[in-house]
C-alpha cells in the first residue's frame, strides 16, 4: 500500500475503452474536456470578434511600447550637484560627427533641407550647463569624430568614451579648470592623468600630417611610424587611466619615468590592419625616459629630447592593475622594474602565441627583483602571466627573476 | 554472494535473449524493434550534433561570429525583431493554417497562397534594391525616429523590412511545396531535413566566407548581415529525428525507454564534438576570434554530421495513431485557432514560458564566465564544458524510476526552484569573491555542475509532457495542432517581446553594446551578469505557481491514446470499405 502511494505516475495495467464506431469524434474522457470535432462553436462570431480585438490590442500596445521603448533620445541629461547636469547618454542620430559638451542641447530639423546630413542644428540651452559625463555615456558610438569639452565640465568618467571607434580628438575648452587637452588627447588640467587617447586619433594625425591612406602593417614606412605610430607620454603624467590607449593603433609609447600607475586595460589590444580583411597587433615596444627637463611635446622627433630612453617599463612604477596589456602579441619585451608592487590579474594576458613550434611575443617575463623579493614584495593577481599552448593545456612563461633590463 | 553473482548472470542473459528476439519484431504490445534502437542512436546522434554546430551560427549577439566580426550593435537585434513583429502575425495565421493541414490544402485556397507568397516575395525584393525610405520627407518624425535608431538608418530599415518580406514569402512557398512532396513519404517531423540538407550545408559555408562583416558602415553592415542570415534561416537542420522519436511508439513506458536509452547515448556523439571543436578552436592563433573557425571548423564538422544523418534518417519511424491522410480531419482556420484555446495545458506551459520571459535579453552567463572570467581556452574550456554536461547523463539513465517515482507537477516545481537557489549561489558568489577566481570559479563550476544534475530528468519529463499535449489535442480536435498552439503566443509574445528589451536597455547602462570586450572590465562585467540573474531567479520562482494546476496523469494520458488508436482503427476501415487507397495513417 504505502509503496502504492509512492508511484505517482505510472499506470501499468491496460486501459480498454469500449468505443463505439459512432462515437469516436464525441468520446469524452473522464475528467477531461469534450472532443470538439467538425462541430459548430456556439457564438461562434461574437468569439472570433472578441478574440480579434484581444489580439489587436495586445499587438499594438506590445509595438507601441517596444518603440517607445527603443526610441533612442539624442541627449539624455541627469541631474548633478548645483543645479547642472551630468550628460548620461548621447545616442547618434547617424549624423552628428562633431559635439560640443557643455551646454544641454537639442537636435532641431530644418524641415526645408532633405540632405540627412546636414538637415539638423544643435541648439544649446546656455541656462544649463553640463559638468559630467558618464560612464559609457557615447558607448561605441561609431560615427562622432570630435568632441569639444566646455569650460564647466568637472567630471569625465576613464569609461565615457569607451569604444567610440570613429573619436579622432577630444578638446578641452582653455578655461576648463578640470581638463585640458593636448592635441586631442585628454589629460587631466596638470597633466598628471593621461585619460584618453582616441581610438582613431591615428585618422586624425595622418590628416595632419599628409597620408592619404592608412598603410597595412606590413607597408607602414618608418616617417609613418614615427610620426603617427609613436606617442611620447609627458613627463608630468604619473597615471596611465584606465582603457587610456585601448584599441589605438601605436606601435611605440614613450613611458616618463615617474610614472606610477598604468590602469586596468589602459594598454589593452592595440591593433593595425593586416590587410583589407583583418587587423593585427600593432604595439611593437614600451620605451620609458628619464629627463631632468619637463616634457609637454608628444610627437617623437628624436630619442635625444627625451634624455635618457631605455626598454620597457619605467623604474618607479608601482602598479600595473589587471589587463592592462592584454592582447598585444606585437610586443616582445617586459621588464618588470623593482618598483612595482602590485600586478592585476591577466596584466599580459594573450601577449604570447605559438608559431611553427616557437614561442613569440612576451615569451618570457624579466624580472628586477630576486624570487624571494618578488613572491614578497609584489601582490601578483590570478594569471598575470601570458600563457601558451602547452601539450593542450596553457602553460605560463617563465619569470627570469634578478634580471638585467636589456640595452635598446 | 554466489547466488546473487547468478542472479546477476541470469538477467544478463535474459537481456541477451531479449535483445536477440526481438531485434527484428518488437515484443507483443511495444512498437519499436531493437534494431531500431540502434539506428536511432547514430540518426539522432548525428542530427543532434549537426544541429548543435549550427548553435555557432546565429544572428544574435552572442554569436561568435557576431561578436568577434560584425561586432553589431546589442539592441539592434531588438530592433528588428520590432521591425518584423507585424509581419510575423499575419504570416503566422497561414503558416499554421498549411502545416497543421499537413500541406495539403484545396487546389484553389493554395494558388492563392502561393500568390500572397511570390507577391511577399516581390515586394521584399523591390525593399532591397530600391530605397523606399527616399519617398519620405527627410526630415519627417518618421525617419529622423528611424534614421535615430541603434545602428540604423531610415534605408536600411527598409531594406530590413524587405528581407522579412522576402524571407517569408520564400519559406511559405517552399513549406507548401515540400510538404505535398514529401511529407506522404517521410512523415511530418523528417520530411524536412530532405529538401533542407543541401542548401543549408551551401549556406553554412558562405557564411564564413563572405567577407560581408568588412562593410565599413554599420547600418549596411547590419541589414547586408541581417540578408545574408535570413537566407541562411529559410533551410532548417533542427533536431528533428530526436522529434520524430518523441512519438516513435503509442506505448508510453517504451516511449520514454527510447528517451532514456538510445537518445540519450546518441548524444556522446554531440559530447566528444563538444570536446575535440573547443581544443581544434583553442589551437587558431586569435581562438573563438578566428575567422578561421567559420571558415574551416564549422563547416567541415556540419556537413560530416549531414552526411551520417541523411544516411541514417529513413531507418527511424513516427508512429502516431493517426487516420490515413486521405481520411484526417481538415482544420479550418477558426477551428484551429479555438480548438488550441481549448487546451488547458497548453495556457499552463504558456504561462510559464510568459514568466520566462522575466530572463529574456539576458547574456549566456556561462559562457561569459568561461571566457571573460576564467579565460578558458581550449582542452581546459572543454573538459569544464564536458565535465558539467556529463553531470546530466547519470540521473538522465534513471528518469524512467524518477518518472515513475514523482509526479510531473513535483519534478516541474522542484525544477524552477533548484534552477533559483543555483543562481542565486553564483550570484552570491560573483558578487562577494569575484576577485579571486578560484574561489569564485569553484563554487560557480560545483553549482552548475548540480545545476546540470537536476535538469535532465525535468528535461525529459518537459519533452514528454509536450507529447502528451500534443496527444491531448489529438484526442480534443482531431489534428495535433502544433502549429495553431502558436496561438498563445500572439497574446504573451508582445509583453514577452517588451520585457525582452527591459535587460538589453539595463545592460546599455553598463557599457555592454557591440563590443563585448566591455566584460573584461571587472565591475561592468559584474553588472552584467549579475543582475540579470536576480531578475532570472525571481521568475524562476514564479514558474513554481502555474504547475499547481497540472492534473494530466498517465491514466488520462493512457485514456487518450486508446480513442486515438480507435479512431484510426475504424477510419481505416471505412476507408477500405469506400474502396479508397490510404497512406500516412497509423493505427498503433
Amino acid at each position: 500500500m504505502k509503496k502504492d502511494k509512492k508511484i505517482k505516475n505510472q499506470v501499468e495495467e491496460p486501459i480498454h475503452l469500449d468505443i463505439p464506431e459512432d462515437e469516436i469524434w464525441t468520446y469524452q474522457i473522464e475528467g477531461l474536456a469534450a472532443p470538439h470535432i467538425g462541430k459548430p462553436y456556439k457564438h461562434y462570431t461574437l468569439k472570433k470578434i472578441i478574440f480579434a480585438i484581444t489580439i489587436i490590442i495586445a499587438v499594438s500596445l506590445s509595438v507601441y511600447f517596444s518603440i517607445r521603448t527603443v526610441q533612442k533620445e539624442t541627449f539624455e541629461y541627469e541631474n548633478a550637484s548645483q543645479g547642472t547636469y551630468q550628460l548620461s547618454k548621447f545616442g547618434n542620430t547617424g549624423y552628428i560627427t562633431e559635439l560640443d559638451i557643455d551646454y544641454v542641447t537639442e537636435v532641431v530639423y530644418d524641415q526645408n533641407d532633405k540632405n540627412p546630413e546636414t538637415n539638423f542644428s544643435l541648439v544649446k540651452d546656455e541656462t544649463k550647463k553640463i559638468t559630467e559625463i558618464r560612464e559609457y555615456a557615447f558607448n561605441c558610438d561609431g560615427v562622432i569624430k570630435v568632441v569639444n569639452i566646455g569650460k564647466d565640465v568637472e567630471k569625465i568618467d576613464s569609461k565615457s568614451f569607451y569604444s567610440c571607434w570613429a573619436l579622432e580628438r577630444i578638446e578641452v575648452d582653455e578655461d576648463n579648470p578640470y581638463y585640458c587637452d593636448i592635441d586631442g588627447v585628454l589629460y587631466n588640467k596638470d597633466k598628471t592623468v593621461l585619460i584618453n587617447y582616441p581610438c582613431n586619433h591615428d585618422n586624425y594625425l595622418r590628416e595632419k600630417y599628409g597620408y592619404e591612406t592608412e598603410p597595412y602593417r606590413a607597408d607602414a614606412g618608418e616617417d609613418y611610424i614615427r610620426d603617427i605610430q609613436t606617442y611620447v607620454v609627458p613627463s608630468t603624467v604619473k597615471t596611465l587611466g584606465e582603457l587610456c590607449f585601448s584599441y589605438v593603433n601605436l606601435r611605440n609609447i614613450y613611458l616618463p619615468e615617474g610614472l606610477e600607475t598604468i590602469g586596468s586595460l589602459a594598454v589593452f589590444k592595440l591593433h593595425e590592419p593586416k590587410d583589407q580583411y583583418s587587423n593585427i597587433a600593432s604595439l611593437d615596444n614600451i620605451y620609458s625616459y628619464r629627463t631632468d627637463s619637463v616634457v609637454v611635446d608628444t610627437v617623437f622627433t628624436s630619442e635625444e629630447k627625451l634624455g635618457e630612453v631605455y626598454l620597457s617599463l619605467p623604474e618607479g612604477l608601482r602598479i600595473i592593475d589587471s589587463d592592462a596589456f592584454s592582447y598585444n602579441q606585437a610586443l616582445t619585451y617586459v621588464y618588470i622594474p623593482d618598483s612595482v608592487t602590485f600586478i592585476g590579474h591577466h596584466a599580459f594576458w594573450d601577449t604570447v602565441y605559438k608559431e611553427d613550434g616557437e614561442l613569440r611575443g612576451v615569451a618570457q617575463m624579466n624580472s628586477a627583483l630576486d624570487e624571494e623579493e618578488f613572491k614578497e614584495k609584489v601582490q601578483e593577481g590570478d594569471q598575470w602571466l601570458p600563457q601558451y599552448d602547452y601539450l593542450l593545456f596553457k602553460k605560463s612563461i617563465d619569470v627570469v627573476y634578478s634580471s638585467e633590463r636589456i640595452a635598446k | 554472494m554466489s547466488e546473487n553473482k547468478g542472479k546477476l548472470m541470469d538477467k544478463v542473459k535474459d537481456f541477451a535473449t531479449e535483445i536477440r528476439t526481438h531485434w527484428d519484431t518488437p515484443a507483443e504490445g511495444k512498437y519499436v524493434p531493437y534494431k531500431e534502437y540502434k539506428d536511432i542512436v547514430f540518426a539522432v546522434g548525428s542530427n543532434y550534433a549537426g544541429s548543435k554546430t549550427l548553435e555557432y551560427i546565429s544572428f544574435a549577439s552572442a554569436c561568435y561570429l557576431i561578436m568577434h566580426h560584425y561586432k553589431l550593435p546589442y539592441l539592434t537585434f531588438s530592433v528588428i525583431n520590432i521591425i518584423n513583429m507585424p509581419l510575423n502575425y499575419i504570416s503566422a495565421l497561414i503558416w499554421w493554417f498549411v502545416c497543421d493541414n499537413l500541406g495539403f490544402l484545396p487546389k484553389k485556397t493554395e494558388r492563392k497562397l502561393n500568390a500572397v507568397y511570390l507577391g511577399m516575395i516581390a515586394f521584399g525584393l523591390s525593399c532591397i534594391f530600391f530605397d523606399w525610405s527616399s519617398l519620405f520627407s527627410q526630415t519627417s518624425t518618421f525617419i529622423t525616429y528611424l534614421n535615430g535608431l541603434e545602428g540604423m538608418t531610415a534605408a536600411s530599415c527598409f531594406k530590413v523590412f524587405g528581407t522579412h518580406f522576402l524571407y517569408t514569402g520564400w519559406v511559405g512557398a517552399r513549406n507548401i511545396f515540400w510538404r505535398k512532396k514529401l511529407l506522404p513519404k517521410y512523415g511530418r517531423y523528417k520530411y524536412s531535413l530532405y529538401c533542407d540538407a543541401i542548401p543549408k550545408c551551401v549556406m553554412v559555408i558562405l557564411i564564413g566566407w563572405l567577407p560581408v562583416y568588412n562593410i565599413p558602415d554599420v547600418a549596411t553592415r547590419v541589414w547586408v548581415a541581417n540578408l545574408l542570415f535570413a537566407c541562411f534561416n529559410v533551410f532548417g537542420f533542427a533536431n528533428n529525428l530526436e522529434t520524430c522519436t518523441k512519438s516513435i511508439s503509442p506505448n508510453l513506458q517504451e516511449r520514454i525507454l527510447v528517451r532514456s536509452y538510445p537518445i540519450k547515448i546518441s548524444h556522446i556523439f554531440n559530447s566528444i564534438l563538444a570536446i575535440i571543436l573547443p581544443v581544434i578552436i583553442g589551437m587558431l592563433r586569435y581562438e573563438w576570434a578566428d575567422i578561421n573557425v567559420y571558415r574551416f571548423v564549422i563547416p567541415i564538422t556540419f556537413v560530416t554530421a549531414v552526411c551520417f544523418t541523411m544516411a541514417f534518417a529513413g531507418k527511424v519511424k513516427e508512429r502516431i495513431p493517426q487516420p490515413p491522410i486521405e481520411k484526417k480531419v481538415q482544420i479550418k482556420f477558426w477551428d484551429g485557432m479555438f480548438g488550441v484555446l481549448k487546451n488547458k495545458y497548453l495556457l499552463i506551459n504558456t504561462i510559464v514560458g510568459l514568466i520566462d520571459a522575466l530572463g529574456n535579453g539576458m547574456l549566456p552567463f556561462v559562457t561569459i564566465l568561461y571566457l571573460y572570467t576564467f579565460r578558458l581556452s581550449g582542452l581546459p574550456y572543454s573538459l569544464i564544458v564536458a565535465l558539467i554536461s556529463f553531470a546530466g547523463t547519470p540521473p538522465d539513465l534513471l528518469s524512467p524510476y524518477f518518472l515513475k517515482r514523482f509526479s510531473y507537477k513535483q519534478i516541474m516545481i522542484f525544477y524552477q526552484l533548484s534552477r533559483a537557489i543555483g543562481n542565486a549561489a553564483i550570484v552570491c558568489a560573483i558578487w562577494f569573491c569575484g576577485e579571486n577566481l578560484v574561489v569564485c570559479g569553484t563554487i560557480c563550476i560545483v553549482v552548475l555542475f548540480f545545476m546540470e544534475m537536476t535538469k535532465t530528468v525535468p528535461t525529459t519529463a518537459g519533452h514528454d509532457m509536450n507529447v502528451r499535449i500534443a496527444d491531448y489535442q489529438m484526442y480534443l480536435s482531431g489534428e495535433r495542432l502544433e502549429s495553431f498552439a502558436s496561438v498563445y503566443g500572439w497574446f504573451v509574445d508582445p509583453i514577452k517581446n517588451f520585457i525582452g528589451l527591459l535587460i538589453p536597455l539595463f545592460l546599455l547602462t553598463y557599457g555592454f553594446n557591440s563590443n563585448w570586450e566591455v566584460l573584461f572590465i571587472d565591475a561592468s562585467r559584474r553588472n552584467i551578469i549579475a543582475i540579470p540573474l536576480i531578475v532570472d531567479i525571481i521568475g524562476f520562482v514564479l514558474m513554481t505557481i502555474p504547475y499547481f494546476f497540472w492534473d494530466y496523469d498517465s491514466k488520462k494520458q493512457n485514456m487518450v491514446m486508446e480513442v486515438l488508436k480507435r479512431r484510426a482503427e475504424v477510419t481505416e476501415k471505412k476507408a477500405q470499405e469506400e474502396g479508397i487507397t490510404t497512406s500516412g495513417g497509423y493505427k498503433g
